[in-house]
């Protein structure tokens, strides 16, 4: 059995008791974990979320770490890179895994820039492959995967939204205390002014109804939320039409937009670009709704619908409403 | 003061969507590189619109000096287009991009920065359309010790700041940093402008500055991949969509009856 642990990190209380991607990511380094017999620790920066210990246990974290430290918060990027290059050259770990949100998209390449070491994103799964470790990650917006190979320690983040296998709770895992000065750092970058959103947000949404340019006009969208209301859940939207002004950039889906996973998603006038299937493959079930039985999004869908947008949708709308 | 934009020339990804939804991306028979040379090659989106940023603040008065760079192959006719734009200094540094990873491209470029006399801001895409890695940026910010604000919607300089305002799942959120910093451009920040047909002609006869990785005292092993491709593969779409048939309010009930059998709705 080696020594050196495979980590995961995470850096953000979450909204519901566990960091974004925190299961998906356990669930990954347990398999990496296993394939080396290696020991999974899981390293948390600041605040220890609610539900911490008892999921550490249920994926075999045999380390559950805190470093504490009230600069550690996520978008504290220099804290954040500060604590965990430092916690990587204490603890040399075969492998550093990270959930990839907006924050962890600057400190990956940051930690492994400060430290030389390997690093790489959109990561889907990973294996060894001798003294190596060799990543798959998506490349081309989705139109290519690409095998990538490693050497020791690198600092890899996935789009972690594959379906987790019975998550429920193992025993509790005791949590250890990592010291860490973070005394002499102060964040270059300040906060004027913060985001505020408060609504649902679509990468937490179970039901999705989106629009796309096949739409026509922005007059158009609308349609978009009603039926996306009916149906009890959000509206997104493809690219252009965040591009065109009609919808702002928290409806955009795809590879530089919200990455989903809902139950249903519902897309519609959507060609099926490999840059927005990035960000709704992960659907449980999807419908397309295109004027062009030939549209690539069909080869995506469990069910098609070939017709006129502007049609379906209020017949949608009341066929949702009579049920 | 100097503003440096890095410029990435990727495959156009427009067109390789084309071939993969078509069914006819291939690889070639190294097992890596995607072989249609009918793809055209261009500027990086996003690359272009970190020089858009960048010529939005000189219509706003800020005065400096326009640097364009790319490490690659042949990034000539890229870096015309952007001496077309108002660039005022252009390097190439010529490698071969297939050798190397995205720390090579973050040192080379960080070197370039370096032995160029500094910059006070560093504009780059939010990625790479090939890799759609999005670390060369951040990369290039711990070498340069540069803090790094990642996917700018717009850039604006006060004094001796750079203010932005980013594009996050919540919304938006402004932030500010004294200069010099990297900074990541999205596509929220709008479309790139065209060149007059004037500044094209003349910027024709421009030439970029042509360096080796040595002449920015970086050896070999300085540039060797931590990170080596060893394949690329299309993937497979299973498609299974089950088409649903009839006028359009027989469509639209199938569909909710459908979803509700599955327990879906
Ligand atoms: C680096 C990069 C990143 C990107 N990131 C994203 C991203 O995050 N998210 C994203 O969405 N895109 C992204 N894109 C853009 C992406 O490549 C596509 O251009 C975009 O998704 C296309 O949007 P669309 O399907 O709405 O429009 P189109 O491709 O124009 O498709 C419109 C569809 O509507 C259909 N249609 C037209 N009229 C009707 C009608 N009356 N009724 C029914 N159907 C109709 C048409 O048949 C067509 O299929 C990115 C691109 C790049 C290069
Ligand atoms: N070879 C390169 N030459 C110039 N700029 C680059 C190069 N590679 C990456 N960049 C810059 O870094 C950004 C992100 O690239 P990447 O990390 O490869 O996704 C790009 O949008 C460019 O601004």
């Amino acid at each position: 059995m080696s020594e050196n642990a495979v980590v995961v990190c995470t850096f953000e209380p979450g909204r519901e008791g566990l960091p974004e991607g925190a299961e998906e990511i356990l669930h990954i380094g347990r398999g990496l974990a296993t394939a080396l017999s290696a020991p999974l620790h899981w390293l948390i920066l600041g605040p220890l979320p609610d539900r911490a210990s008892a999921t550490a246990g249920h994926y075999g974290v045999s380390s559950l770490q805190q470093m504490e430290d009230p600069k550690l918060l996520p978008s504290n990027a220099d804290a954040c890179v500060a604590a965990l290059s430092g916690y990587c050259s204490d603890q040399a770990p075969q492998a550093v895994l990270l959930h990839q949100t907006l924050d962890a998209r600057i400190v990956a390449p940051r930690v492994a820039g400060r430290l030389n070491k390997a690093v790489v994103m959109n990561g889907i799964s990973i294996e060894p492959n001798g003294e190596n470790l060799q990543l798959t990650a998506s490349a081309y917006g989705g139109d290519t995967r690409v095998i990538y190979e490693v050497g020791p320690g690198p600092i890899l983040s996935f789009i972690a939204n594959a379906a987790v296998p019975d998550p429920s709770e193992g025993d509790p895992v005791s949590v250890e205390n990592i010291s860490c000065d973070l005394s002499e750092i102060t964040e270059r970058i300040e906060i004027i002014e913060q985001a505020r959103f408060d609504g649902p947000r679509l990468d937490d949404a179970e039901i999705i109804v989106s629009g796309g340019r096949g739409l026509g006009s922005v007059d158009n969208y609308p349609l978009i939320e009603q039926l996306a209301e009916a149906m009890g859940g959000l509206a997104g939207a493809s690219r252009p039409l965040v591009d065109e002004g009609w919808v702002d950039s928290s409806h955009q889906v795809g590879l530089t937009g919200r990455i989903t996973r809902p139950n249903l998603y519902v897309a519609i006038g959507i060609s099926g670009a490999s840059q927005h299937m990035a960000g709704c493959s992960a659907a449980k079930t999807l419908v397309a709704i295109n004027r062009d039985e030939d549209a690539a999004i069909f080869q995506y869908a469990r069910y098609g619908l070939v017709g006129d947008a502007l049609e379906l949708i209020p017949e949608l709308i009341r066929a949702v409403r009579d049920r | 003061m100097r503003i440096v934009v890095c410029v990435k020339e990727v495959m156009d990804p427009d067109a390789v969507n084309n071939y993969a939804v078509a069914g006819r991306l291939e690889i070639g028979e190294d097992g890596k590189t995607l072989t249609q040379t009918a793809i055209p090659r261009l500027m990086n989106g996003y690359d272009e619109q970190a020089i858009e940023a960048a010529l939005r603040l000189r219509d706003e008065g800020a005065d400096f000096t326009l640097a364009v760079i790319s490490a690659g192959s042949d990034p000539e006719k890229m870096l015309k287009h952007a001496a077309a734009l108002g660039a005022q200094e252009l390097v190439a540094i010529q490698v071969d991009p297939e050798s190397l990873d995205q720390q090579a491209f973050a040192r080379l470029l960080a070197a370039q920065i370096e032995t160029m006399g500094g910059a006070d801001l560093v504009l780059c895409g939010r990625q790479a359309s090939d890799d759609d890695q999005g670390v060369v940026p951040a990369l290039i910010g711990e070498q340069l010790n540069m803090p790094v604000i990642t996917v700018a919607r717009a850039v604006a300089l006060l004094d001796n700041q750079v203010r932005v305002t980013r594009v996050t799942s919540d919304g938006d959120q402004v932030v500010a940093a004294a200069c010099p910093a990297v900074v990541t451009i999205s596509n929220e920040l709008g479309d790139p402008r065209y060149p007059s047909a004037a500044a094209k002609v003349k910027a024709r006869r421009i030439k970029p500055t042509v360096v080796q990785p040595s002449d920015l005292g970086l050896s070999p092993e300085d540039i060797a991949p931590r990170v080596m491709l060893t394949r690329q593969f299309v993937p497979e779409v299973q498609g299974n969509c089950e088409f649903i048939q009839g006028e359009v309010a027989q469509m639209a009930d199938s569909l909710i009856e459908r979803l509700k059998a599955d327990s879906i709705l």
